[in-house]
């Protein structure tokens, strides 16, 4: 008998939520952000939940510019580095996996090719390696340029980083260790395979300097939602996060992805897509809608008005509060975000809010579902059921208490429906997600070709 | 704490380990004694952590360079050094929770990293440490990392060390981001941090361009402590005016105190006391009950080395392949290369022992590249780091085992008590960073010592 199918749940913590208001909510600690034993306790509570994995966002610059409203809403200013947040989580937890966004951008492939090998050996095999593009000019900045380099440029350089990096991964054969104090060979020196690489971004003559990790590579996420980036998804990703809001918008993304990986020679099951969920819960429909109208209120208006300014990409200052946004302060077209942009305006033209009630109500991307730990239940299996979904990338408003609440309410209410494992099945993260094993390219050839000599 | 030698106020003295794999000896993975894949087993690495706290150490350091070798592979699958290790940020940050006081420290080069990158792990490495975290500043010295970084070679020697002035100085503005109270937290305001404490860094230099801010808050020891080696006149100026740890290779305390001496009379130039930063002479100890049965370990490891090994360690130090050599007869004088052009210590003594005829043996079993291993008894060994102590040629010492855990346990169960009898070294942690262990001052933050200066320029508004 197969086993059923179940979800894969990743979390998404970032100090003390999701929400721009949560560090104000008095039940998180607000010092969230930089403090490792905040983040100790999140990763044992989601590994009793048996989340496959913990998720570190990032991206490598502070915000410089309008800081008065930074400075009340921290995301971005103040926060750990992901990986070696990630290491010093490794030793505390046991079986959660630990994945960390590295930009392709602004770091060199044999840097982070050791950084996620070494965290994946620490960890015993749960690194993962979220690759990203970055896409904002502060962190441009602070590498030394004026702007981000183009899309196409970056995808092609990320492209060319990622086929270094596993190039450098598969050094060592699996077994090239061997420990032979009888014949005095550490490893087999033919068990290592120097990387030759010259391409237009890089050139890489050498060898990583670590054995073959755990899960011979660690596992590669990615999230880019643009054709080239479901492109790279398709051929080179193990784990992708959506971002669509609707079930229809959720079906076709996963279609499309899945559809892609054919020319690759990948099967479908060798990708798992996990959308983007933020979730509130309560005992009852109305107290989840009162927790987040409660949230919402705490946003500052400085706050709220950069968030939509930042969408809808006008300049919003000086406006009435109590009036509709006029007309000429709308843009003609979206530079950034197209179907954010597009949602606002229709907003604006067919309800008429005013810049307060705009503002006020305004949530980007990403659905945030409230209700009972039965409600969201049902609308994660509703999704997972009917190919919009492998799983989902938990996203809470306030932290601990939203991991908390999903731990004692949905899971068990997802392990009683089959959806969701009772217990870690593997040690590895590629085993929990149900990945393959990663062939390192050196190796004697596979199965099937001596199936074909024979 | 301190006491009195020839009128000087010496403090107790400093000291570190550096740890890799099995041990520092080229054969200790042979040894049965030692955890065979120590070099990628965490486990193993916080054990050896926990020692050394126990032995009230202040340094816990991890030596790097980014790359594997990718020749004379037959030798270097036998003596795995370079070949297999973690990456020292992820390993420390794990041992950090591990450990309540040590010191963590690690290499990280300024030829192969951007500043920004180095300047956030560091800085996460001390808020996840609560204030243990250490650079060791290096500037990389050899090819194979170099083409691991789209190069055929490394930079020449001086624009290695420039880049790596600037790229110092941009880490360190980079951690003074924030002042220290920035971060008020006031729920009552909704003011998370107060943004008139956040300083934006505009650097235009030869090397580096950034205008922008560290994504995170000062961290707990203001910035991390800050490690060199170099031993070159540029290293030493650079130490001198950067450096809070510097650890230093001579091998008589004569040498070490000529050194010594020197670094330190370069500090007032730059405004900096000589107690601010401690020099830490790098020794291999071997710990026996006796004289002999130190020296019988000792020896026992050197005979385990492979000829490839010592073939291949004299030819890259005479920087000459010696690869066709018997290994029991005399390497013959025309071996000899005209010069040296890269580390001139281990060249000459390599270069002199050929001269007096020795066998390639007898030369790879008493080389030691450039330092030179104490062997003794507890009390010898307690008498060799007093001697350099006192006589004023160390602040401390960055120690190396042959074989590990097995040589730093002796050193912990046998030597530390003895230097604390002596009042050579603490009975206690009296403190909670590294610069706390250190007698470190905290550095202030570039902008708040700015302070006295706006309230004229408020003022002209």
């Amino acid at each position: 008998m197969t086993p059923a199918r179940q979800m894969s749940l990743g979390l998404l913590p970032e100090g003390t939520g999701v929400h721009p208001a949560s560090w104000l909510d008095p039940s998180t600690p607000a010092n969230a952000a930089v403090n490792i034993r905040h983040y100790v306790d999140i990763a044992r509570t989601a590994e009793r939940g048996k989340f496959d994995f913990i998720f570190i966002a990032d991206t490598p610059a502070a915000r410089t510019s309008n800081l008065q409203c930074w400075s009340r809403f921290p995301l971005f200013m103040n926060v750990l580095e992901p990986v070696s947040l990630l290491s010093a989580l490794a030793l505390q937890t046991t079986h959660l996996g630990l994945g960390g966004t590295a930009t392709t951008s602004f770091n060199e492939p044999y840097n982070v090719a050791r950084l996620f090998a070494s965290l994946d050996h620490i960890s015993g095999g749960r690194a993962a390696w979220n690759v990203v593009t970055s896409a904002n000019e502060y962190v441009a900045l602070n590498f030394g340029l004026e702007e981000l380099p183009p899309h196409t440029q970056r995808y092609e350089r990320a492209r060319e980083f990622l086929a270094v990096v596993e190039g450098l991964w598969d050094s060592y054969e699996d077994d090239a260790f061997v420990y032979d104090r009888r014949t005095g060979y550490y490893f087999d020196p033919a068990k290592l395979h120097v990387l030759d690489h010259h391409g237009p971004h890089f050139k890489v003559h050498g060898a990583l300097n670590i054995g073959r990790t755990p899960q011979g590579r660690p596992v590669v996420i990615q999230a880019g939602a643009s054709s080239a980036g479901r492109e790279l998804a398709a051929e080179t990703a193990d784990v992708v996060f959506g971002a669509d809001e609707s079930l229809e918008l959720a079906q076709g993304f996963y279609r499309d992805l899945k559809g892609r990986m054919a020319k690759y020679g990948r099967t479908p099951d060798q990708l798992k897509i996990l959308p983007a969920l933020r979730v509130v819960l309560g005992g009852s429909a109305q107290e989840a809608e009162d927790k987040y109208q409660t949230l919402q209120s705490l946003i500052h208006p400085d706050v709220a008005l950069q968030f939509l300014a930042g969408d809808l990409e006008a300049d919003l200052s000086g406006l009435d509060w109590d009036k509709p946004i006029p007309e000429e302060r709308i843009p003609a077209s979206a530079n950034l975000h197209k179907n954010f942009f597009d949602k606002i305006v229709t907003r604006i033209r067919t309800e008429r809010p005013t810049l307060r009630q705009l503002c006020m109500s305004y949530e980007r991307g990403n659905r945030t579902i409230k209700g009972t730990p039965m409600q969201v239940a049902d609308m994660m299996e509703e999704w997972f059921g009917n190919g919009a979904a492998d799983g989902f990338m938990l996203l809470f408003l306030t932290l601990p208490s939203g991991l908390d609440d999903f731990v004692a309410g949905v899971v068990p209410e997802l392990q009683r429906r089959g959806l969701f494992r009772q217990d870690y099945a593997g040690a590895t993260l590629r085993e929990n997600l149900g990945l393959g094993w990663p062939v390192n390219r050196h190796a004697a050839q596979p199965a099937p070709k001596r199936v074909a000599v024979g | 704490m301190s006491f009195t030698v020839e009128n000087r106020a010496v403090s107790k003295m400093a000291l570190a380990v550096l740890v890799q794999g099995t041990g520092a000896h080229p054969a200790s993975w042979l040894q049965t004694e030692t955890v065979a894949d120590a070099s990628t087993d965490i486990d193993y690495y916080t054990r050896c952590a926990r020692l050394a706290e126990q032995g009230r150490f202040d340094l816990f350091f991890i030596a790097d360079t980014p790359a594997a070798r990718t020749e004379n592979l037959t030798a270097w699958s036998r003596f795995p050094m370079f070949m297999n290790v973690f990456e020292p940020v992820t390993l420390l940050a794990a041992v950090a929770a591990n450990t309540t006081h040590i010191g963590l420290g690690a290499t990280a080069s300024t030829s192969f990293y951007e500043p920004y990158n180095v300047a956030r792990l560091f800085a996460s490495l001390d808020h996840i440490s609560h204030g243990r975290a250490a650079w060791n500043v290096v500037t990389s010295a050899n090819d194979y990392a170099a083409r691991n970084f789209g190069l055929d070679k490394l930079p020449p020697h001086n624009e290695r060390y420039e880049r790596a002035y600037e790229f110092v100085q941009v880490v360190k503005a980079l951690w003074d981001t924030y002042e220290d109270d920035a971060f008020i937290l006031d729920r009552s305001s909704g003011l998370n941090f107060d943004p008139a404490k956040l300083h934006v860094l505009d650097h235009q230099g030869k090397f580096f361009k950034l205008h922008g801010a560290l994504n995170i808050r000062r961290s707990p020891q203001g910035q991390p402590v800050i490690i060199q080696a170099g031993a070159s006149d540029t290293g030493r100026e650079f130490a001198a005016e950067t450096a809070e740890v510097v650890f230093a290779s001579d091998t008589t305390v004569a040498k070490g105190r000529v050194f010594y001496d020197d670094l330190k009379g370069r500090m007032a130039k730059y405004g900096r006391e000589p107690d601010q930063l401690k020099v830490l002479a790098g020794v291999p100890v071997v710990i026996g009950e006796s004289a002999q049965e130190a020296e019988d370990k000792y020896q026992a490891l050197q005979s385990m080395i492979h000829p490839d090994v010592g073939r291949m360690r004299l030819s890259t130090d005479l920087e000459v392949d010696l690869s066709d050599l018997p290994v029991d007869e005399p390497v013959p004088l025309d071996r000899i290369p005209a010069k040296s052009n890269f580390h001139h210590t281990y060249f000459a003594q390599i270069a002199d022992m050929v001269r007096r005829g020795m066998t390639l043996r007898q030369i790879y079993m008493n080389y030691e590249r450039g330092t030179k291993t104490v062997r003794g008894t507890p009390i010898q060994v307690a008498d060799y780091m007093e001697e350099w102590i006192t006589g004023g040629a160390a602040d401390g010492f960055m120690l190396l085992f042959h074989t590990m855990p097995s040589g730093l346990r002796d050193f912990v169960q046998r030597v530390v008590p003895e230097l604390q009898r002596r009042g050579l070294m603490r009975t206690e942690y009296e403190a909670q960073t590294l610069r706390g262990h250190l007698g470190l001052h905290r550095p202030p933050n570039r902008y708040v010592q700015a302070a006295p200066a706006a309230p004229v320029a408020a003022a002209a508004e």
